[in-house]
């Protein structure tokens, strides 16, 4: 097991406001190599490199880092500065690398949500409710008023959370600096937590096959597998990705088994 | 017919990209509706047609990770032929519909397809090598950009029955199929992460945060309050324990 501490742990200087600034420029690439094994990982941490390599004088340390930054991750494009400042904080200060990779967790998971619910189902429609009734009469101004509106609001929150974030993760550190063994375990429950929420909630696995006989009917998703315990495939699922995981399968295999499961199940008309 | 197809294109190219990346959203369709109005010349069709399907579409958008029927190449397809046909904005939609469907298939697979290129981005991140990770970035936007401008420039040049024909030979199940694989990948990632955190000490948390959320159907910013509110208190019992009794773990096996 690999050490996770850094080598060389003494704070780096501060990141200044406009070196923030050109990472949340960056972090517009976000999903720039989206995929589902990693999902934005890659754009996740092209997004933070120009911070890491200032940070991270060690090449070793400098390794290290890029490569917990490579672990799945996926948060609300929009929000995602929040966490890129509270990291850059914790990377600026050399914390335990455990206790970054948990509070990234714990942090992504809720963000989505909470940025789903701002941008896609508030702003969105609202600006671009604006848009669209004065495009529909013609109105040359329709797109032009709803790209100002949004990207206001936009552009307002993604530089604004980086700075906040970042400040936020550099005050609460410090105050933090006592016990970093229990700040990574406090940091790791609350990142499991999430992830078992987030496995309930955004795991689309549900059986839409219907058994009949004469006049009875039993659908399976409803009336026995939700019977017995909710969310129960995506759990099992998961649960036999990890296994498959533990057994050295690699994720591009568990992708493929994905999507023949996905087509077998439309073809056969189960899932 | 040739280089207003190229210009529409390059547009789809653009606001493909701007659909994962940049999201100024210029890519909805109220926006591409004007573009492409102008690159064919009729800019009062183009808006109706764009305002109307912005509204359709509304609800088109990526609601926790899940891909929609992709709302570029609808946009774009839609506009274009409700301006090049002159039908009224619901016919454009219909015509529109299938291509949506069908590219969001495409780029699921397209998500699928570009996940063995992670294991070269964790070599690059081994070795420290920031350029290749940018390089791996930047081939995934020139991907999408060919992807979009090649997709929008077809059926728009060839003309659209055919491109729809084509479309339709695609059998249901294959597009169903996929956006069910597409729904249940997020589990191999979630099995990516547990792989890295999970110890025996943690399954407790774990199952109470998969309860909260399967059971009392929970949002997730209120099961990370609660994993936040055991964590602080497992934190300041471990620091009280730390510094108040320090040999408390001696103490204990003393009594054994």
């Amino acid at each position: 097991m690999e050490s996770n501490i850094y080598e060389d742990n003494t704070s780096a200087q501060e990141l200044s406001a406009r070196q923030l600034r050109h990472l949340a420029w960056r972090s517009l690439l976000l999903q720039a190599s989206f995929n589902y094994e990693r999902m934005q990982a890659a754009g996740w941490l092209y997004s933070l490199l120009p911070g890491l390599r200032y940070i991270h004088k060690n090449k070793k340390d400098l390794s290290k880092s890029m490569k917990d930054h490579m672990e799945f991750f996926n948060t609300h494009p929009f929000l995602v500065t929040f966490i890129m400042g509270v990291i850059l904080a914790m990377e600026q200060k050399k914390e335990d690398r455990e206790a970054i990779r948990g509070i990234k967790i714990a942090m992504m998971g809720p963000l989505g949500g909470i940025g789903d619910a701002m941008f896609y189902l508030t702003l969105l429609p609202i600006t671009a409710g604006i848009g669209a009734s004065l495009a529909i009469e013609g109105n040359v101004f329709g797109p032009i008023v709803f790209l100002l509106l949004f990207n206001l609001v936009h552009f307002g929150v993604r530089f604004g959370l980086m700075n906040y974030g970042y400040k936020m993760g550099v005050k609460a550190i410090s105050k933090l600096k006592e016990g970093t063994q229990f700040v990574s375990r406090a940091a790791s429950i609350v990142g499991l937590t999430v992830v078992g929420g987030l496995i309930a909630t955004y795991v689309a696995f549900n059986v839409s096959y219907v058994w009949k006989s004469g006049e009875a009917e039993l659908a399976i998703q409803a009336d026995v597998l939700d019977q017995i315990m909710p969310a129960m495939l995506p759990l099992g699922y998961t649960l036999l990705m990890y296994w498959l995981l533990k057994k050295g399968r690699s994720p591009i295999t568990l992708i493929g088994i994905t999507v023949i499961v996905g087509l077998l199940g439309a073809y056969f008309n189960i899932l | 017919m040739l280089l207003e197809a190229l210009l529409i294109a390059l547009w789809a190219g653009i606001v493909g990209i701007d659909l994962f990346n940049g999201l100024t959203h210029i890519h909805r369709p109220v926006v591409t509706g004007l573009v492409v109005g102008i690159i064919l010349g009729d800019v009062t069709t183009g808006l109706i047609v764009g305002g109307t399907l912005e509204l359709i579409w509304m609800g088109m958008v990526p609601l926790a990770g899940a891909q929609p029927p992709n709302v570029v190449i609808g946009g774009v397809i839609g506009t274009a032929f409700g301006i090049i046909i002159g039908q009224d904005p619901n016919v454009a939609v219909g015509i529109a519909i299938p291509f949506a469907v069908a590219v969001q298939g495409l780029i699921t697979l397209f998500f699928t397809i570009f996940s063995p290129v992670m294991h070269k981005a964790d070599q690059f991140a081994l070795e420290g090598n920031y350029k290749g990770i940018e390089r791996i970035n930047y081939l995934g936007l020139a991907i999408l950009f060919v992807f979009y401008a090649v997709i929008a420039f077809l059926p728009i040049f060839f003309g659209a029955e055919q491109a729809s024909a084509y479309v339709e030979t695609v059998p249901q199940w294959i597009l169903d199929g996929l956006s069910i694989a597409g729904g249940i990948m997020p589990a191999i990632g979630f099995a990516m992460l547990l792989k890295i955190m999970m110890k025996v000490e943690y399954i407790m948390f774990f199952i109470v945060g998969f309860v909260l959320a399967a059971y009392l159907n929970l949002p997730i910013l209120s099961i990370a309050l609660i994993g936040l509110a055991i964590a602080l208190y497992d934190f300041y019992q471990n620091k009280k324990g730390n510094n108040n009794s320090g040999p408390r773990e001696e103490e204990i096996t003393d009594g054994i």
